[in-house]
């Protein structure tokens, strides 16, 4: 038991830094990322024999804690918040190519926690997992459309932020 | 100046990190300590609720059929094409059995004097005065049956017998072990490192007593402390404790590090893992305790992590070793049952009620493969049932002692003989000596099921299994009571039944490999009568102890 605790803290050590980072990003505010992280640790140790050393260590990590990411959001919000429906006409935007600002890594994570949720959760699936929007629309039971127009609007939104910032410097 | 898209602006905070506040591991060790007092709990409760499920059952079934007994009772005639043979109990029980196989003269008696005259055969045939109880039954749907009787018209009948029942049945499932491998990936504070099990790129460790404040690269670069200087990839670096720390010990970070130099030019984990080894023994002599400690943490610990295939593999054939050495299982049980009639179909026009009995035997199982295993055995079960307010005439009382009556008599009380009629008839005779009791009736069985079991759950030390299949059953023991004295027994019960079972079995692993477990489970029997209505639904509830070898 001992070492087991001991093992437990390393990996703690090893990975939390990452996994918290990964629980800022998907959660509005700081306590709910918290709370997220302690019980996605407590469910990662509770489920390490299941690891197979198939696939990295710290990717297995990663997914225990993105499914109850997704799983905590959507319990804060007991109707779906996935229900928009991609409308090609009105959710296309042409994305404009922003010049290259230097910005602080507080001040874009503020940007993407700003997001509302529904855009945040996709944007950070699609753009920091990699993943697909069909895998996103299987992962969080939406459709593949309406997961390309949470992208799209989150996009827009955060390219206003940029811009903002732009004209804010250049004035 | 260069146009970026949002992605690429927001790419740096793909690994971003940022170091949790201290406080979360110490809730986090909070947590990781409750589970497992609630799932032994939970184990538990569900293991007291198959019980009292088990236990309660019989009794609701029960009490919920009284009620229409009552009302069957009180509604006077009944229809009912039931006809209940008894045979006498004598002392030549070959007697019993010749009169058993004679089904033709029994089922075909249409009248008393019909049976009387049947009487006479036996007495001819077996040469052994004949003492047989017969229950005659007024076919209330026959009006000219009721009017040209004065006693009864036994109809035979064929009534379609139902029944669900419980069938016990252990099962067993190899358990799978691999746990500590992977638990134990990473061991302590100094440095340890994989290539394989956590990261493809290289990991290196320092004592690290403090996580990186700023937001850099980390897990993917596998850059995790300021003590790092090593930086090559794919490859073990084991990395001193901290030296400004540790000065005193030159030497041994010397040799650590060197250890780790011969650990980075290997890529072959297990030619890492023999150099480390073979150094490190080499090393042992000049470390301290404490270094000696932490060089056996990590010994320990790369164990755990740079030999995951090598674990993988040990585990699987540590599994068919398990498989292996415990593909058998023997069990020994002992429960509760219940008889019941799904249809509410009646005897004399009496609604047949559940009868509680005790069921006990050993069984078998073998395991196929982790999932599936069939399984066998012996099992001593016995079917049931008791009729209420059944009316008979007693021969010491009898005033229809008339040549064409049956009166039959028991071996229990030899002075009195028994006359079991029907509610209809009852109301047909009106007579004064016309009394009430309770009719018990008893089927014993040696049985023997064939079932397969599939687990559907495997953790642990816990499993639990549905099995189902199907049962041969030999009648070892008929008996018919009214008011607590055996008559005689039933003509009409087959020597051998058979049925299907389906049962789940809840077990958890007690000692190494013996196993207690509950079972709730039903039986059906298909054949337990001839021509009448029984009990063949059984309810029952198994204990045993499981032991696999």
């Amino acid at each position: 038991m001992k070492n087991d605790r001991e093992g437990q803290l390393k990996i703690y050590q090893l990975f939390s830094p990452v996994l918290y980072g990964i629980c800022l990003k998907y959660m509005k505010n700081e306590d709910d990322a918290k709370d997220v992280f302690q019980e996605a640790f407590v469910i990662a140790f509770q489920k390490i024999s299941q690891y197979k050393f198939e696939g990295s260590f710290e990717g297995w990590l990663k997914r225990i804690f993105i499914n109850k990411l997704i799983e905590t959001l959507n319990k804060k919000k007991k109707e779906s918040f996935f229900l928009d429906v991609f409308d090609p006409d009105t959710d296309f935007v042409e994305e404009e190519e922003l010049e290259a600002i230097p910005i602080e890594q507080e001040k874009l994570l503020e940007y993407i926690r700003d997001l509302p949720d529904q855009y945040r959760t996709v944007f950070n699936l699609y753009v920091f997992e990699k993943m697909k929007h069909r895998e996103i629309a299987e992962l969080l039971k939406i459709s593949e459309g309406t997961s390309k127009s949470n992208l799209n609007r989150a996009k827009h939104i955060l390219q206003k932020r940029i811009l903002s910032i732009k004209n804010f410097k250049t004035a | 100046m260069k146009k970026h898209k949002i992605e690429d602006i927001f790419s740096s905070m793909e690994d971003f990190s940022s170091v949790p506040p201290p406080e979360l591991w110490s809730q986090i060790e909070e947590k990781l300590d409750k589970p497992k007092k609630k799932k032994r709990v939970v184990l538990w409760w569900s293991a007291a609720a198959c019980l009292l499920l088990g236990l309660l059952l019989p009794s609701i079934l029960h009490f919920t059929a009284s009620p229409e007994n009552i009302k069957i009772n009180n509604g006077g005639l009944e229809n009912s094409n039931n006809s209940v043979v008894l045979d006498k109990k004598t002392n030549d029980n070959s007697n019993n059995r010749n009169l058993d196989q004679n089904k033709n003269i029994g089922k075909t008696a249409d009248s008393l004097n019909h049976n009387s005259t049947r009487k006479n055969q036996f007495s001819t045939e077996s040469g052994i005065p004949v003492q047989e109880t017969s229950v005659a039954e007024t076919n209330s749907k026959n009006g000219t049956n009721k009017k040209d009787s004065k006693y009864s018209t036994p109809t035979p009948a064929n009534v379609p017998n139902q029944s669900v029942a419980f069938q016990n049945y252990s099962s067993y499932e190899d358990k799978s072990i691999a746990k500590s491998s992977s638990k134990s990936i990473l061991g302590n504070n100094n440095s340890k490192a994989s290539n394989k099990g956590i990261t493809e790129e290289r990991i290196a460790f320092g004592k690290q007593t403090k996580f990186n404040s700023a937001p850099k690269k980390q897990l993917s670069n596998s850059i995790f402390d300021e003590q790092l200087t090593v930086k090559n990839n794919k490859n073990l670096a084991f990395n001193s404790v901290n030296s400004s720390v540790n000065k005193s010990s030159s030497a041994n970070t010397n040799a650590y590090n060197s250890n780790a130099s011969i650990a980075r030019k290997n890529e072959n984990i297990r030619t890492d893992k023999a150099v480390i080894i073979k150094d490190d023994l080499k090393l042992n002599n000049s470390l301290s305790k404490t270094d000696s400690v932490q060089l056996a943490e990590l010994q320990n610990l790369e164990k755990g992590i740079l030999a995951p295939e090598k674990q993988k593999e040990e585990e699987e054939k540590k599994n068919n070793l398990i498989d292996k050495k415990e593909r058998w299982a023997v069990a020994v049980f002992a429960g509760v049952a219940s008889s019941e009639n799904t249809k509410n179909e009646k005897t004399l026009g009496n609604v047949n009620d559940s009868k509680q009995s005790n069921s006990f035997g050993v069984k078998t199982k073998y395991s196929i493969n982790k999932k599936w295993a069939v399984g066998s055995g012996l099992k001593i079960n016995e079917l049931g049932q008791s009729v209420a307010n059944v009316s008979y005439l007693t021969a010491k009382s009898n005033a229809f002692f008339a040549p064409d009556s049956y009166p039959v008599a028991s071996s229990n009380a030899p002075a009195q003989d028994y006359l079991l009629i029907s509610n209809s008839t009852k109301e047909a005779l009106k007579s004064e000596n016309v009394q009430t009791g309770k009719l018990d009736q008893n089927l014993r069985y040696i049985e023997m099921p064939l079932e397969v079991s599939y687990s559907i759950f495997n953790k642990n030390k816990a499993s639990i299994n549905l099995n189902t299949g199907g049962f041969v059953g030999k009648l070892i023991s008929n008996n018919v009571n009214l008011d607590g004295h055996s008559i005689g027994e039933n003509m009409n019960a087959n020597d051998y039944v058979y049925g299907s079972t389906l049962s789940s079995t809840v077990q958890y692993r007690v000692y190494k490999k013996t196993n207690v477990f509950v079972e709730p489970a039903m039986n059906y029997y298909i054949n337990p009568l001839n021509s009448q209505s029984f009990n063949q639904f059984q309810w029952g509830l198994n204990f045993g102890l499981n032991v696999s070898f």
